[in-house]
């Protein structure tokens, strides 16, 4: 997936934790998940065979394609050992494309990757049972060009402030979404301002025409 | 300036400032464009070219996005009004869009973003030691809870939650405890004041006022207190906090039964209060409300106990619930929390545990000795000399961790904690840097808003100041 940007190809030796970390969630290993968790994905996993697992610091997460996304979100809502009565939240994670130089620190001792990558966003919704006391996490991405997704809100309720949020920040349409518009920016703003490569824009300072540069330009 | 760049250009069409002092306005703003940046095709909003004003003139029309679906208000015979964003009863800058059917409320549409500061995305551009100081700004009436949400969420990812010192979490909770009771007040308070009781407004904030008090003493600050960081707090307690904390602790509990006398048998209180604003348990799960609001609704739901975070488990409390859904039981549970809060407290200074305050791990901790001099508090002057007199390799740790911050292995979590309003979240994600790659805080006040369409339909629209004050919204938190 898109999350990792580190490769896999060239392991840092000199720091074994964090590279064996980063190789087990490459590999979708899961030896950091409770048993109930573990569980759950197996009774999941049963149902959904295509599902892709990761597992990170005992978190839970199950990849899906969007095709299937509403299936499974319904599944997980009205399955008696899922039974996941809140979509505690949606979020998303803008991972741009193009050639992608990942930042390592020369402190870190990680090298410095360059690769090519469809840009993607990755949508999260995190689903939480009160019965059963566990939390979940369902990943779909979309492609960054035109992405489109069904919306949840004929399952949750919430799900109607949440995906004008995902909207309004990163340029999602959920189809069947009842009122699908900004919700935090007002109504004619241009462009979509989480996403990576939306323009940051410098500050005027009253100063002489000075102009302080955007945050990703500054050199401190 | 104007005319400087007509002198450069020549002549355009359009410039028709002539230099001087009416032209110069700093900036630059090129004249073929009207004043109000960005967002210029707002739909609600057409400039209007007229040539004998420098500054284009600006109608206002109900195109706008809320206005759209508006049902036709003479044909239905209903009526549009806008409650807020300036609004004393509305909370800071929440507007709704009431749809009225006579006296009652046929639709309420909140508009929310007044509040929007781009906090989320400002994180994204500081070293992980630094969010703490934005996070605390977004909910302002609990600051410590957002501080300590945000920092669980960075040891998670750091893998160092089990490595942070068992007197740095019982900081965390007494601080968070009192912080969930100055909380609560102004909750009740504002709520007092909407609903007309001056008293219980003087009352709250009496009481809040002196939780901020004790709080300024541990942290040097009323609000935005920055104090919990990544591995653990800023500084130790002062010595004689136990004795000062437990004087507070007595206080508040002798003035919960004052507002309680004041309130829980008011007959004004109870009528404004009752039967308003009625969410049920299903309503609940469906749109997503946490915190006092769904454990008024009978479920047993808190954080603290379900999956315990800073150590909670060690602590005897209970969860307080009520049945009736309405205002009045979010009302009692509120207090009900406040006793619980300073039973929590009282256990916390029982068994305060000695050692240090933050991890050990150099390449985390921050470097810094505090300590009060003469101007304040600062560096430990033997710090200072340690670092520029003796210690090459302190003073490059200090430098590179000043300047540039730890970095934080890839991957992404999710932190709950329970804030005064409900489940407060952060999803964390890195990317393997100094700075986080995006942060997303999952706000209750948030969802809560959502509710508003539901919980006020078919009241009048006193009922409907009752109904949001008793969801008790931050518009800080729902705006971020």
């Amino acid at each position: 997936m898109s999350q990792t940007p580190l490769n896999p190809q060239q392991p840092n030796t000199e720091d074994v934790s964090r590279t064996e970390q980063i190789n087990l969630r490459e590999a979708g290993l899961d030896i950091q998940l409770s048993d109930r968790l573990r569980g759950l994905r197996d009774h999941l996993v049963g149902a959904f065979p295509e599902l892709e697992v990761l597992g990170f610091r005992g978190e839970l997460t199950l990849i899906v394609r969007p095709d299937r996304l509403i299936d499974l979100l319904r599944f997980c809502r009205d399955d008696p050992d899922v039974l996941t009565e809140f979509l505690s939240d949606e979020s998303a994670v803008h991972w741009p494309g193009g050639r992608v130089e990942e930042q390592a620190h020369e402190t870190t001792g990680w090298p410095t990757i360059t690769h090519e990558r469809e840009g993607r966003i990755e949508v999260d919704y995190l689903l939480t049972s009160v019965t059963h006391n566990h939390r979940f996490r369902v990943r779909t991405d979309v492609p960054d060009v035109d992405p489109v997704l069904p919306s949840a809100t004929a399952l949750w309720s919430s799900a109607d402030f949440m995906e004008r949020e995902v909207y309004d920040f990163f340029g999602v349409r959920f189809e069947g979404h009842p009122n699908l518009r900004r919700i935090e920016m007002p109504d004619g703003w241009e462009g979509h301002p989480q996403r990576k490569d939306y323009p940051l824009g410098g500050v005027q300072v009253q100063y002489k025409g000075a102009t302080v540069p955007p945050p990703d330009e500054r050199k401190y | 300036m104007a005319a400087r760049r007509m002198g450069e250009d020549g002549p355009r069409e359009g410039a028709v400032r002539e230099g001087g002092a009416a032209g110069a306005a700093w900036g630059d703003v090129p004249d073929d464009e009207p004043a109000g940046g960005r967002h210029v095709e707002e739909p609600g909003r057409v400039a209007v070219a007229d040539p004998g004003s420098p500054v284009p003139r600006h109608e206002y029309t109900v195109a706008a996005g809320e206005w759209q679906n508006l049902p036709d208000a003479v044909e239905d015979d209903l009526m549009v009004i806008n409650m807020g964003p300036q609004h004393p009863s509305t909370h800071g800058v929440l507007r709704m869009v009431l749809t009225l059917d006579g006296e009652q409320v046929a639709n309420n549409e909140p508009v929310i973003g007044y509040l929007h500061t781009g906090i989320e995305k400002n994180l994204e551009y500081r070293p992980w030691v630094l969010g703490t100081t934005f996070v605390t700004r977004m909910d302002y009436l609990s600051p410590l809870m957002n501080e300590l949400g945000y920092c669980l969420a960075v040891e998670k990812l750091l893998g160092i939650t089990d490595e942070v010192p068992e007197r740095a979490s019982a900081i965390r909770v007494v601080l968070n405890e009192f912080m969930r009771i100055s909380s609560h007040m102004v909750a009740m308070a504002t709520t007092g004041l909407e609903l007309g009781s001056t008293t219980a407004m003087i009352f709250g904030f009496r009481e809040r006022e002196s939780v901020t008090d004790i709080l300024e003493y541990v942290t040097g600050l009323r609000m935005n207190h920055a104090f919990i960081r990544p591995g653990g707090v800023a500084q130790d307690l002062p010595d004689d906090f136990p004795e000062r904390a437990r004087i507070e602790a007595d206080y508040l509990t002798d003035r919960i039964d004052e507002l309680e006398d004041l309130l829980t048998e008011n007959p004004i209180w109870i009528e404004r209060n009752k039967g308003v604003g009625i969410l049920t348990r299903e309503q609940c799960y469906d749109l997503g409300v946490t915190g006092p609001v769904l454990r008024a609704a009978g479920v047993p739901y808190d954080i603290r106990k379900v999956q315990p975070y800073s150590g909670y488990e060690q602590y005897d409390f209970d969860v307080p619930i009520a049945d009736t859904a309405d205002a009045y039981g979010r009302y009692l549970v509120r207090i009900a929390e406040v006793r619980e809060s300073v039973k929590i407290i009282r256990q916390v200074l029982d068994t305060l545990p000695g050692g240090p305050v933050m991890v050990a791990d150099k390449k985390i901790a921050w470097p810094a000795q505090l300590a009060l001099g003469p101007d304040g508090m600062g560096n430990a002057k033997s710090y200072v000399a340690k670092i520029m007199g003796q210690s090459m390799e302190a003073l490059i740790h200090h430098f590179k961790l000043v300047t540039e911050g730890f970095t934080v292995p890839p991957g992404q979590v999710y932190v709950p904690v329970e804030s005064a309003r409900g489940e407060l979240g952060y999803h964390v994600t890195s990317n393997g840097t100094n700075k986080p790659y995006r942060v997303k805080v999952r706000d209750p006040s948030f969802l809560h808003i959502g509710t508003l369409p539901t919980i006020t339909r078919g009241l009048m629209i006193a009922d409907v100041i009752a109904a949001v004050a008793s969801l008790d919204p931050v518009m800080g938190g729902v705006d971020r």
